[in-house]
């Protein structure tokens, strides 16, 4: 709760700085007049997201949670709300029963996998835009088509390290908003307990002198 | 600077961010670690003190801690690898 010099921060509404910062790095801090660290956590780590997103080409980011495949980097990647939201989202509408992301977009979208069914508007969409995916790749049971391939397999033969450096990028940036979003939540946690309540007392002490 | 140098130079800034990707195959590993070294000397400094100097300080702290352990680390890996 105690900045550096011992003077206390206004920390405002704690839980709204937390879920601010949980949305997009450093907001929470800007939220709380935290300028100078607010910026700084927003240029530093969601930049760091950002770049790792980019060099996985926007591909890194996603949620899967099947019996077989979990995507164990999005338990990091869930540390950054504003990437994590629309990933679950789209991954629920996958799966769901329309069987389709959100207006087909592959944005946050989780990988085809081996016999996954999609619908006839995705399998088009992954067709045009995936020139490693052809329409033999899918089986006709309609009203849905059934993929035959493996998209992520794809993703990784066509960016190689690249997709591991991305992932790597984004995990730790989600996880190290963590200690951001916590803060945030209470204060920089440089001065122990011990430390605070020495400070107070000094302050106490000299408040009854003058 | 003449303009062909100027066009010419920022046609190679655009090219190497462009096939950045591909330049992922030919940097060292180790050199995508230094920004996460940096990141996590930053964000532990930044969530323990809250003025900027104190900041720095504890930045440059935990920068050195970092690398030095990583680079003992990586240090007894390469000499594990010679014998």
């Amino acid at each position: 709760m105690s900045p550096d010099d011992g003077s206390a921060i206004d920390l405002k509404n704690p839980l709204l700085a937390a879920l601010l910062g949980w949305l997009i790095p450093g907001l929470g801090h800007l939220y709380q007049n935290r300028v100078f660290k607010g910026r700084l956590f927003l240029i530093t780590i969601l930049g760091t997201f950002l770049f790792g997103w980019w060099i996985g080409a926007g591909r890194v980011v996603y949620y899967e949670w099947g019996p077989t495949d979990k995507r164990l980097a999005f338990i990091g990647q869930a540390g950054i709300g504003v990437a994590a939201i629309p990933a679950f989202i789209q991954s629920r509408l996958l799966n769901g029963t329309g069987r389709q992301p959100l207006a087909c977009s592959q944005w946050f979208a989780p990988p085809v996998r081996t016999r996954q069914y999609v619908s006839d508007a995705y399998a088009r969409r992954l067709v045009t835009e995936e020139p490693a995916i052809v329409e033999e790749d899918f089986f006709d049971r309609q009203p849905l088509k059934q993929f035959r391939g493996d998209e992520l397999a794809i993703w990784q033969f066509q960016l190689g390290r690249a997709f591991d450096i991305g992932t790597l990028y984004t995990m730790l940036a989600g996880m190290f908003n963590i200690l951001v979003v916590f803060d945030a939540f209470a204060g920089p946690m440089g001065i122990t307990a011990k430390e605070q309540k020495k400070l107070k007392t000094e302050k106490r002490s000299s408040a009854v002198a003058a | 600077m003449e303009f062909t140098t100027m066009v010419n130079g920022t046609f190679y800034c655009f090219a190497i961010i462009s096939h950045l990707a591909t330049l992922v195959d030919v940097v060292p590993g180790v050199f995508f670690g230094l920004p996460l070294l940096a990141l996590a000397s930053f964000v532990f400094a930044a969530t323990h003190h809250e003025d900027d100097e104190a900041i720095t300080l504890a930045t440059i702290h935990w920068a050195v801690w970092i690398g030095g352990v990583l680079g003992l680390i990586l240090a007894i890996v390469l000499l594990i690898g010679l014998f």
